[in-house]
């Protein structure tokens, strides 16, 4: 019963920021299993889903920062000037209207726009759109300059702009 | 590709109620069953193959015991060796005389490098640091460079 209140929430968390659904499990996996080794405090207490959501967000910032650490340096190279901002993406989109789309297909839509991100723009943009992490706490987690930080994050958000417009989400902001 | 002309700051906060009002994805029901799987599979384990947090009380104070008995151990194994080190060597045990061997080379070659170190011009030294930097540097930019190229736009 605990485990079914809680794993939705768990599982979105580590999907969302690690972009693939196999790795999303295994980290929910590990949450969960840590949860029972806490369950005598955690089963009356009311911050439970905020510990899970933290144990959720720590072990996935460990997961994808553990394997990539050799090419941070690399990767904190600007692009070359002239470069575009970001990857264009260009997912297969339903043919139907805004108005049409109901919250499911919404989702699965940004969700699908959210994996095809790269891992160094998806993590900061997660962290900062969906755990309330401030552009301070994302560098000194994940270990890069604040500036990177802030500039991943603004490429993100534009590269998903067309998908939340498509959404019907922020049409107002996108007129030209 | 439309990219916001309005206040960024509106357009943030606009992606932010976006992103946050997107419902939860729904956990894969195979979850379930590998959480309670590996709940069967740790409560399986001996204890000796568990956190240390998880041992008996006398398991924990025993290891405690035994780490603290193998540092001392070591300290004294230390000792004892710088000690004895000549004296085996002298004793015909022919490993032991190996390594006292290459331990008086090395120190040998110690003397040598200091020795050279007073009579080379320092801006030799200078020069040859700042030639190894330069080509640490272009190694460094070259791989650099490959990374982006064939990893990072592939």
């Amino acid at each position: 019963m605990f485990m079914r209140a809680y794993q939705d929430m768990v599982f979105s968390t580590a999907a969302r920021m690690t972009g693939n659904d196999a790795q999303a499990e295994d980290i929910a996996q590990e949450v969960f299993t840590k949860a029972y080794e806490n369950f005598g405090d955690l089963r009356a207490s009311a911050g439970a889903g905020g510990w899970l959501k933290t144990v959720a967000t720590n072990l996935t910032i460990n997961h994808l920062t553990r394997h990539r650490r050799r090419w941070r340096l690399f990767s904190e190279f600007a692009p070359a000037e002239g470069a575009p901002e970001s990857p264009l993406l260009d997912p297969p989109m339903p043919d139907t209207l805004a108005a049409d789309l109901d919250a499911e297909q919404r989702r699965e839509l940004i969700d699908d726009a959210l994996r095809r991100l790269p891992d160094h723009q998806r993590l900061p943009l997660v962290l900062y759109h969906f755990e309330d992490f401030s552009y301070e706490e994302i560098a000194a987690r994940l270990g890069i300059s604040l500036a990177k930080v802030k500039t991943d994050i603004r490429r993100a958000r534009a590269a998903l702009a067309p998908i939340l417009a498509t959404c019907g989400l922020v049409r107002d902001a996108l007129e030209a | 590709m439309n990219v916001p002309q309005k206040s960024p700051d509106e357009f943030e906060t606009r992606v932010s109620g976006a992103l946050r009002g997107l419902p939860p994805r729904r956990a894969p029901r195979s979850l379930e069953n590998r959480v309670i799987a590996e709940l069967e599979r740790r409560a399986g384990l001996p204890w000796w193959r568990r956190s240390i947090a998880h041992w008996p009380g006398l398991a924990q104070a025993g290891f405690v015991v035994l780490c603290a008995g193998s540092v001392r151990l070591a300290w004294l194994a230390g000792i004892w060796a710088g000690a004895g080190f000549e004296t085996l060597s002298r004793s015909g045990s022919s490993s032991i005389a190996r390594v006292y061997d290459i331990a008086t080379a090395l120190n040998a070659a110690g003397e040598v490098l200091r020795l050279l170190a007073g009579v080379i011009p320092p801006i030799w030294i200078v020069g040859g640091i700042a030639f190894a930097s330069i080509l640490y540097a272009a190694l460094f930019g070259l791989c650099a460079a490959l990374y982006r190229t064939l990893y990072l736009n592939a």
